[in-house]
């Protein structure tokens, strides 16, 4: 029970607490603005650091470590995060850094400000709405969905945890196997980021993947929606009220999701029944964050027209959306390689709408900046399909 | 081009759960509307550009595009080749739940009494309902067992076979049924054969053990001890099975004690063999 505990206490730090601190190191990207530095969007920003820096240390360890690959990406990623969540930490208890004092800690109690100042009704909605979120997390406790591809992506992680290896040993018969073999999946390496969350917290990966990733996806996911509605619904106070408004919203997501098994190919059977895979998390998690980083570029487009100064004052600005881009772009690289390619093409057709509505042709050069990991990994794909690679990737 | 249409037009309606059966196209066809209707309501109604753009005339633009023959050559040729199994995915792109969910409460947001406010709330919870499956109540949804969810009596077996800390892995032949679980369980057991050979069978490779216990109706015996022994047909004696476990009901010619093997136990309602003779 002891034991148990204490693996619950770790995977908190490891997936809550060290996210949330690097947030906090580099929630100098953000916009000053105080709803915008809120607890989770800071959390959010964290996250996607956290992953990105797995990443740029996962793939070199791979392909250029041969033994014991795993065991030298886990100590130089836990020993670099630690140290950055540490600082972080330093940064929100004002030891260090002390010029913007607890800016955190406020913004959470707007969370709560918010609440109480609703309606009755809109808080009966939002019980509702939160209501049927734990219910989904505790359905993906109490139902096991059953998925083929688990004896693949599962038994990667949990390879990596007991074997010290990354992708090296092919996990359908357990015997020792090419890195250039499994190029493709090996690039998406967000399964070895579950491993290294198994491997720091002392929790078998399978166990990880099946009721701990659920647990952590699905509020992540609504929290994103919930992101959206806040910027969709910000003008209709004149009407029938934002906030009466925003939780029925999130209700009929929630339905959505939940009644969306129409085909084994859509994002809710996705998020519902195989949370823990990359695909996953890049349809659930990935795409719907870069909507919401485009509506909050349009909602920033009139500031930035606004600004005068030259392109630092500009940069100022519209930078911080674009650096999440960036971010949220490496991210769906890590998640599958598909990723790489249509999370591009995606943020490319959003673009082309925030151009024809802003006239602005400076974001043509956010999103070359943005796309850089996605050429960067499709590069890196071809060049292994080509062979160009293989003596090293061996 | 046509043909290419064609094949663009079963995806889409596949995505949708329309494989064929009439309800299940009907249903398929009614959500296609509820999702093209919101996202055109959203391009008459809504005001803000930057809205309308992104979740009324982009997911009509990315369905138009997912159509185009071309979009799916292109795919096929150079992404996935050479069937662009997961065309479909493209279709991830469109904000399927933003579109329809923000399209009715624009709709909501635009009717003034209160009582005509509840009844399209309640009616878009029914037909979300009607027009959706629940995902908890599809075939491939069980009661979790344990943590891992994964089957209890596949934890059981590997439970029995699996090598104490510190000794050498074991290789176990597994009925179809059973490989899936085994090494998400633990990688201290090796198999013959995986997921690669049993969901793949379309591809009729060959593996001698496979073949010997899975393909046959009444599985030979001999055949089977002399695959397990030597799966590689090389005398490569690393990639023997020291185990073999199969169901009680499973129709084979001979005992396997009969022919040297070691029934180690029954568990759950499979025969656990183990051969002497495999180190």
């Amino acid at each position: 029970m002891l034991q148990v505990l204490w693996s619950v206490v770790r995977l908190i730090f490891w997936m809550v607490a060290v996210p949330f601190f690097i947030g906090q190191l580099f929630n100098f990207i953000l916009p000053v603005d105080k709803k915008r530095r809120s607890f989770g969007i800071t959390y959010l920003l964290g996250l996607l650091i956290y992953f990105a820096l797995f990443d740029i240390i996962a793939l070199p360890c791979m392909i250029l470590i041969k033994y014991s690959a795993f065991k030298c990406c886990t100590r130089i990623y836990g020993v670099i995060s630690v140290l950055l969540a540490v600082l972080g930490a330093c940064k929100h208890f004002g030891v260090l850094f002390t010029k913007e004092k607890e800016p955190s800690r406020k913004v959470t109690l707007d969370y709560i400000e918010d609440f109480k100042s609703f309606k009755t009704e809109t808080k009966i909605y939002f019980g509702i709405f939160i209501a049927l979120v734990l219910l989904q997390m505790v359905m993906s406790l109490v139902y096991a969905p059953f998925d083929g591809d688990d004896a693949f992506y599962v038994v990667q992680s949990l390879q990596a945890q007991q074997a010290d290896v990354m992708n090296t040993i092919n996990p359908y018969l357990g015997r020792s196997q090419l890195l250039s073999a499994e190029y493709r999946h090996a690039l998406a390496v967000i399964i070895m980021w579950i491993a290294f969350i198994a491997k720091a917290s002392g929790v078998h990966a399978t166990i990880l993947s099946h009721s701990v990733m659920p647990v952590f996806v699905i509020p992540l996911v609504y929290f994103v929606y919930y992101e959206i509605a806040k910027v969709l619904f910000k003008d209709k106070e004149n009407s029938t009220g934002k906030k009466e408004l925003l939780p029925v919203f999130m209700i009929f997501i929630t339905l959505l999701i939940m009644f969306g098994n129409v085909s084994i190919n859509t994002p809710a059977t996705f998020l519902l029944m195989r949370t823990w895979q990359g695909k996953t998390i890049f349809c659930n998690l990935i795409l719907p964050m870069m909507l919401w980083i485009f509506l909050l570029m349009f909602e920033d487009a009139k500031k930035v027209g606004e600004v005068s100064g030259g392109l630092k004052e500009t940069t100022r600005v519209a930078a911080p959306w674009w650096i999440m881009l960036t971010l949220a772009n490496i991210l769906s690289c890590m998640c599958t390689m598909l990723g790489a390619g249509i999370g591009a093409g995606f943020a490319a057709l959003l673009t082309l709408a925030l151009l024809i509505v802003t006239k602005r042709k400076s974001v043509i050069l956010g999103l070359c900046i943005s796309v850089i990991p996605n050429i960067v990994y499709v590069g890196l794909f071809l060049m292994l399909k080509k062979g160009w690679l293989h003596t090293i990737f061996n | 081009m046509y043909g290419i249409f064609r094949e663009c037009w079963v995806t889409l309606r596949q995505y949708f759960g329309g494989y064929g059966e009439p309800a299940d196209n009907f249903r398929a066809y009614l959500y296609i509307v509820l999702l093209l209707a919101a996202a055109v309501y959203i391009t008459a109604r809504e005001r803000n550009a930057a809205k309308k753009l992104l979740l009324g005339i982009a997911p009509i633009v990315i369905v138009l595009g997912f159509l185009f023959p071309v979009t799916r050559w292109a795919y096929v040729s150079k992404i996935d080749p050479p069937m662009g199994e997961t065309y479909y995915r493209i279709l991830w792109l469109i904000p399927m739940y933003v579109v329809i969910a923000y399209a009715v409460c624009l709709l909501i947001s635009r009717v003034k009494r209160y009582r005509f406010k509840t009844v399209i709330a309640v009616a878009t919870v029914l037909v979300i309902a009607l027009s959706g499956s629940l995902v908890y109540v599809n075939q491939y949804m069980t009661r979790a067992e344990n943590m891992y969810h994964i089957p209890q009596y596949a934890i059981n077996i590997c439970d029995a076979i699996k090598p104490a800390d510190g000794e050498e892995r074991v290789t176990a032949a597994f009925p179809t049924e059973l490989t899936y679980f085994v090494r998400q369980y633990t990688t201290d057991i090796n198999m013959p054969f995986g997921r690669d050979y049993t969901d793949w069978t379309e591809n009729n490779y060959y593996h001698a053990v496979y073949d010997a216990m899975e393909k046959p109706e009444v599985i030979n015996a001999d055949e089977l001890i002399a695959a397990t022994r030597d799966p590689e047909g090389n005398g490569n004696t690393a990639v023997s099975c020291k185990y073999i476990v199969l169901k009680e009901d499973r129709k084979i010619d001979k005992d396997l004690t009969s022919l040297g093997l070691k029934l180690v136990g029954t568990i759950d309602g499979y025969n656990i063999y183990e051969d002497p003779e495999v180190e």
